[in-house]
């Protein structure tokens, strides 16, 4: 297990070092003149402030020689300092992670709670109408973008019905310093009701495809009908099916965080949610250049980390790959 | 969805009502003008919508029908014939704003007074540039180095790949707006070459996968022997089996190309204004979510026909057989 584990970080690494590259050569090397383009002025910077920024970004050497030195200080943990109020990024993409963190983990959450019942009703009662009115919604919700049902949320949610809150973080009676802590936490999950829900459509609609058609296949084995027949309960027999299914869905984890990093782009900004979403427009939006090169980093290797959890709980949830794995390690 | 058995009938429902997107895109300033598709001017006819076609339209480009007022048109000039939509999408007048639906503006206007009909109908270009031309680029580019990792030799093979699993970790979001801002400017280009730059992973790694499947097989073995070059089985004998799969998968590309370009015109980085996409329409509809619904509803359900009749069209395409991750991040 150990070793698997060791081989399998092992044969990131060419990985990670190739995102680096990727992404220091886009911000990098790309623009035609990189001192106007990172320079918060524009080209209406002085001289003075040009010269400062030339030595700061060592324009005078060359690209293979600026991405060394920039590797090396990454692997101390540097990267850089912001362009728009001098504090170090690492500090800056700090402050924002929380957020981020909190939004898709609920988000992830959401997925997984709402998918799996929906692919075990479906598996239940294959071609029923019920089965057959969950498939058209689940088109439905797979064909809305994030932007759009967030807007539908907040115009006719928030908007017209007034139930939750339309954006932000914090609610108006619980910014005062007198509110209780349960008051703030209870403040904050009203807030994140609907980011959370937006976060999580995309991919419900997607593991919810999948976890049918897991169910499904699981369903109609041997193993089922015999300890049906031998008088296993229905309930029972639904967390067979959900055990069973739940190796292919793990999978799908590694597809899921790539949409999860795009779409908290869109609902941070939609619902104005603090996070590394916000950041990375505002970023852009401001030329803070360093931010937007960490934080293209920080977003790429999201998704790698995405590939490595979902092969290990591959290997927590399936019991037969575990005993292969230990083979290989006998042998080797 | 996956378990509908593969009807040809709403295949085909799902990709006339893709093509009359694409015809609507390519029409646009004919179906919504404020400038008559045929006028009068002294003696002699004029086609004033078709001066703004794309390609063809400076053939019509006559001086004297630029910027005439045809709801009151100057002595001598008279609008024989208006277009369907007779709004133009960048029109702005704020004695019209937020207009509900009515029969003056079928779908309403927006807080700046244009016509939304107009502006959702000349939105449709963006969208499907973007979608056309990043899934025609992925399919082009992950086909030929997909193709190049099955056949070419092992140091080829391991390049390619590793080169796939880099690429896959780099959002198409990511990618477009770092493209953007790297290159300081807006657009189409960018957000075209950053979900291509994504989505060629795909595309490579289906093409990889179909080429090592075939490899040492009878297919292989026959075409060889017979003298076939590793070009011609490529393109004779693997293309063909290639088209299905190839076929989904650039269905649900160019729905993921449609949903990045107008997720990134909401967030304001999309074609410049007044150009309308539907994204930035939606982007505009914020700051009016209090009294209009309208600039919310109409553009979600033009999304939702197109994004949901390329997904009925791939899905079926697919015989309802999911194939994992690949077939949809969006």
């Amino acid at each position: 297990m150990t070793s698997f584990l060791l081989r399998r970080l092992l044969a990131a690494v060419p990985t990670l070092v190739g995102i680096t590259a990727l992404a220091f050569a886009i911000l990098n090397l790309l623009p035609d003149d990189p001192l106007i383009a990172w320079s918060p002025g524009g080209a209406t910077a002085s001289a003075e402030a040009l010269a400062r920024l030339r030595a700061e970004l060592r324009v005078d050497h060359g690209p293979v020689e600026r991405y060394l030195d920039w590797g090396l200080a990454l692997t101390r943990g540097d990267l850089g300092t912001s362009l728009r109020d001098g504090r170090p990024v690492g500090r800056v993409l700090a402050d924002a992670l929380p957020w981020t963190v909190l939004l898709n983990l609920c988000a992830l959450v959401m997925i997984y709670a709402l998918a799996v019942p929906f692919g075990l009703l479906g598996a239940s009662a294959p071609g029923s109408s019920l089965d057959r009115l969950g498939s058209r919604v689940l088109l439905a919700v797979y064909a809305l973008p994030s932007f759009a049902a967030a807007l539908l949320l907040q115009e006719f949610v928030a908007v017209r019905l007034g139930w939750l809150p339309l954006q932000g973080v914090v609610g108006r009676q619980a910014g005062s310093e007198t509110a209780g802590l349960l008051s703030h936490a209870l403040d904050l999950a009203r807030h994140l009701v609907l980011p959370t829900l937006c976060l999580a459509l995309a991919g419900w609609a997607f593991v919810a495809r999948y976890s049918r058609a897991a169910c499904r296949s699981v369903s109609g084995r041997e193993f089922l009908a015999v300890a049906r027949a031998k008088g296993l309960s229905r309930s029972r027999a639904y967390y067979h099916v959900a055990a069973n299914a739940a190796v292919p869905l793990i999978t799908l984890l590694a597809g899921i965080v790539p949409s999860l990093v795009g779409g908290s782009l869109i609902v941070e900004q939609a619902f104005s949610w603090p996070g590394l979403g916000r950041l990375y427009v505002a970023s852009i939006e401001g030329r803070d250049y360093p931010v937007v090169l960490g934080l293209t980093l920080l977003g790429a290797l999201l998704v790698l980390a995405g590939q490595l959890l979902a092969d290990l709980l591959y290997l927590l949830v399936d019991p037969r790959l575990r005993d292969e794995l230990l083979m290989d390690g006998l042998d080797a | 969805m996956p378990e509908g058995r593969p009807s040809s009938a709403s295949t085909r429902a799902a990709l006339a009502l893709f093509g009359v997107v694409a015809l609507v895109a390519l029409l646009a300033p004919l179906i919504a003008n404020d400038r008559p598709l045929l006028a009068r001017s002294g003696g002699r006819l004029l086609a004033p919508a078709l001066a703004d076609l794309p390609v063809v339209g400076r053939l019509f480009d006559l001086p004297e029908a630029r910027g005439v007022d045809w709801d009151q048109p100057p002595p001598g000039m008279r609008a024989l014939w208006r277009a369907p939509v007779p709004w133009s999408y960048r029109g702005i007048r704020l004695d019209e704003a937020l207009r509900p639906p009515g029969r003056h503006h079928l779908l309403g206007t927006d807080a700046l007074g244009r016509d939304l009909l107009a502006r959702l109908i000349h939105g449709t270009r963006p969208s499907l540039l973007v979608g056309l031309g990043a899934a025609s680029l992925a399919l082009l580019c992950g086909g030929i180095l997909g193709a190049l990792a099955g056949l070419g030799g092992r140091l080829a093979d391991l390049l390619i790949v590793r080169l796939v699993e880099i690429a896959y970790c780099f959002s198409p979001y990511l990618l477009a707006l770092a493209l953007q801002a790297a290159l300081g400017h807006a657009g189409v280009g960018p957000m075209i070459a950053g979900i291509a730059l994504n989505r060629w992973t795909v595309v490579a790694r289906l093409v990889r996968g179909e080429i090592l499947r075939q490899r040492g097989g009878d297919l292989w073995a026959s075409a060889r022997a017979s003298g076939a070059s590793l070009p011609r089985l490529a393109l004779r004998h693997l293309l063909p089996l290639l088209a299905g799969p190839l076929a989904v998968l650039a269905a649900f590309t160019v729905a993921q190309a449609i949903v990045l370009e107008s997720g990134l015109a909401f967030l304001g980085f999309g074609v410049e204004p007044p150009l309308p996409s539907w994204g930035s329409i939606l982007a505009e509809s914020r700051a009016t979510l209090e009294v209009a619904w309208w600039p919310v509803v109409f553009p979600t359900l033009a999304l939702l026909l197109v994004l949901g009749s390329l997904c009925v069209a791939g899905e079926i395409g697919s015989g309802g057989r999911g194939r994992g991750q690949d077939t949809a991040t969006f």
